[in-house]
């Protein structure tokens, strides 16, 4: 026996980092807020994987596919030898290890596609925007979260799988994963290190992550018209979505006394509702001429919820049953569940009081756009 | 040379500068004199009183607001919607350029806020007793 390198640095640094970004990435996917980071994470897991599959070719020894091509029945019949105590111990990728390192490969990769056409579909973001629908979306979102739990499961399976490898044969193979050394028969052959390609990777890792980083979280909301949320903790509008169909008339007028809100927040005919009774405008006769009535009510007309500008849009308006006419966004159903969980102390918070002021806790709602990864509650 | 091109320059410049102001630019005190000309006749008229003005702009008028829910008490500071929180810039002339600067706006708003403070239309004299007040207003 002798103490030999196994995995090369490139094959434990694809190892850790994939186990993070998937960590990370199923932690972030409970709260919208987190999108952002959810988002990263999930690119990082597909460049990884593609990486992966160009190392199985291209890298150490150990890592080539070509050293761990085992077909699954023989996986199979590894695992069984294993769990009845038995089993040879490999110095690479066992039989049974081997299947799950194609599962989890395949996995994510499943999971990294469908994530970014959810991410095009629902939020028209990202490298497939605006080439899936909003529908479509939905339904890739459903695939990514049954994957994601196959892909757990899978992981769990590994942990065991090196749990109880590590105890039968009396060696620490997570700690091998860290320094890449193993013992081995004395006609196995060491793998080289690769530092170089290491580093590249740790390179390219970290400048993809201060770009996204950089560009996602700093840039500034600039239309925050008229309402004083600022101070030192203002903090930045990851996302910003698509540039809304805008009217200075409809901003000047209805901006004048509250938070615009978008006519992409309510449907056609709560606008002509509204318009119609504008000499009860929640309390107030706004007085509008014939002129400025008509601009205004053609614009939130043509630019209403029907129109699924945005996710909001397409949600609130899907909420909403056919014979109502709601004058208030709070009053839609999908508003109403979206907003469950927020604390009453929250809604209380001196920046916030009002459920009319949607910019307190969302950046880009001046825009109109409501980006999840624009949300952040100004505790 | 050089020097007729710069002055005809900056003759353009200026010229480019005024055709840039709106067509219904109006200083507060046009507004104010056609204001006084709709009071005029009223019979009895005897002038606007910023005294008066202050009086009216500050005390309730039997509603749930006075313009100074909104506008505050100092009408030089920024405002704030009594209802919905909104900031609203400086009404007082003096610390905010824009402000009755623009007729049609005059009267939209004096109609809007005179029907939540007041109930109803104001008078002419009650106008030119808000307006002369708050061109007393130093910033």
């Amino acid at each position: 026996m002798k103490r030999i390198l196994i995995w090369d640095v490139p094959t434990r640094l694809f190892h850790w980092l994939l186990a993070i970004s998937f960590a990370v990435a199923w932690l972030t996917s409970a709260k919208d807020q987190w999108l952002s980071v959810h988002t990263f994470f999930g690119y990082l897991m597909l460049g990884l994987i593609g990486f992966r599959l160009t190392w199985g070719v291209a890298g150490g020894h150990y890592a080539r596919f070509t050293s761990f091509l085992y077909s699954p029945m023989t996986g199979l019949a590894y695992l069984r030898q294993i769990l009845s105590g038995g089993g040879a111990r490999y110095v690479g990728h066992n039989p049974a290890g081997s299947q799950a390192a194609y599962l989890l490969l395949a996995l994510g990769l499943v999971v990294g596609v469908t994530g970014l056409f959810t991410q095009g579909g629902e939020e028209q973001h990202g490298a497939v925007a605006g080439m899936v629908s909003f529908t479509l979306g939905r339904m890739f979102k459903e695939a990514h979260e049954i994957t994601a739990i196959l892909m757990l499961l899978m992981v769990f399976g590994h942990l065991a799988g090196v749990a109880i490898e590590s105890w039968l044969h009396k060696e620490n193979l997570p700690l091998s994963m860290v320094t890449g050394m193993k013992d081995a028969p004395e006609d196995a052959p060491a793998s080289k290190p690769y530092r170089l390609t290491g580093a590249l990777m740790l390179v390219v890792v970290s400048a993809f992550g201060g770009w996204w980083f950089f560009y996602a979280l700093h840039q500034p909301i600039e239309a925050r018209l008229g309402y004083q949320v600022g101070g030192k903790d203002v903090p930045h509008v990851a996302f910003v979505g698509a540039k809304l169909p805008d009217n200075a008339q409809w901003r000047e007028e209805c901006g004048s006394c509250h938070m615009v809100f978008h006519p992409s927040l309510l449907p056609a005919r709560s606008w002509q509702k509204m318009m119609a009774e504008q000499d009860k405008h929640f309390g107030t006769d706004l007085a509008l001429d014939a002129a400025a009535s008509k601009v205004l009510l053609a614009f939130m007309v043509n630019n209403a919820a029907e129109k699924s500008a945005t996710e909001a849009a397409l949600k609130i308006n899907g909420s909403i049953k056919p014979d109502a006419f709601p004058l208030r966004i709070t009053e839609t159903q999908y508003w109403a569940d979206k907003h469950r969980d927020i604390a009453e102390s929250d809604w209380r918070l001196a920046r916030v009081k009002s459920k009319t002021n949607c910019a307190a806790c969302h950046l880009d709602a001046e825009a109109g756009t409501f980006e999840d990864a624009a949300m952040h509650i100004p505790r | 040379m050089l020097r007729i091109f710069y002055t005809s320059g900056l003759t353009l410049m200026i010229v480019a500068g005024l055709a840039a102001q709106p067509a219904f630019a109006e200083t507060p005190n046009q507004i104010l004199s056609s204001i006084q000309s709709e009071a005029k006749t009223v019979p009895g008229f005897q002038g606007f009183s910023a005294e008066r003005g202050a009086i009216f702009f500050k005390t309730q008028h039997g509603k749930e607001f006075s313009c100074t829910s909104c506008h505050t008490e100092n009408t030089a500071a920024q405002g704030k919607h009594a209802s919905t929180g909104k900031a609203i810039l400086p009404l007082a002339p003096s610390a905010n350029a824009e402000r009755f600067s623009d007729p049609a706006k005059v009267e939209k708003w004096f109609k809007r806020n005179c029907n939540d403070v007041v109930g109803r239309v104001c008078a002419a004299q009650e106008k030119g007793d808000v307006l002369t007040y708050l061109l007393t207003v130093k910033k």
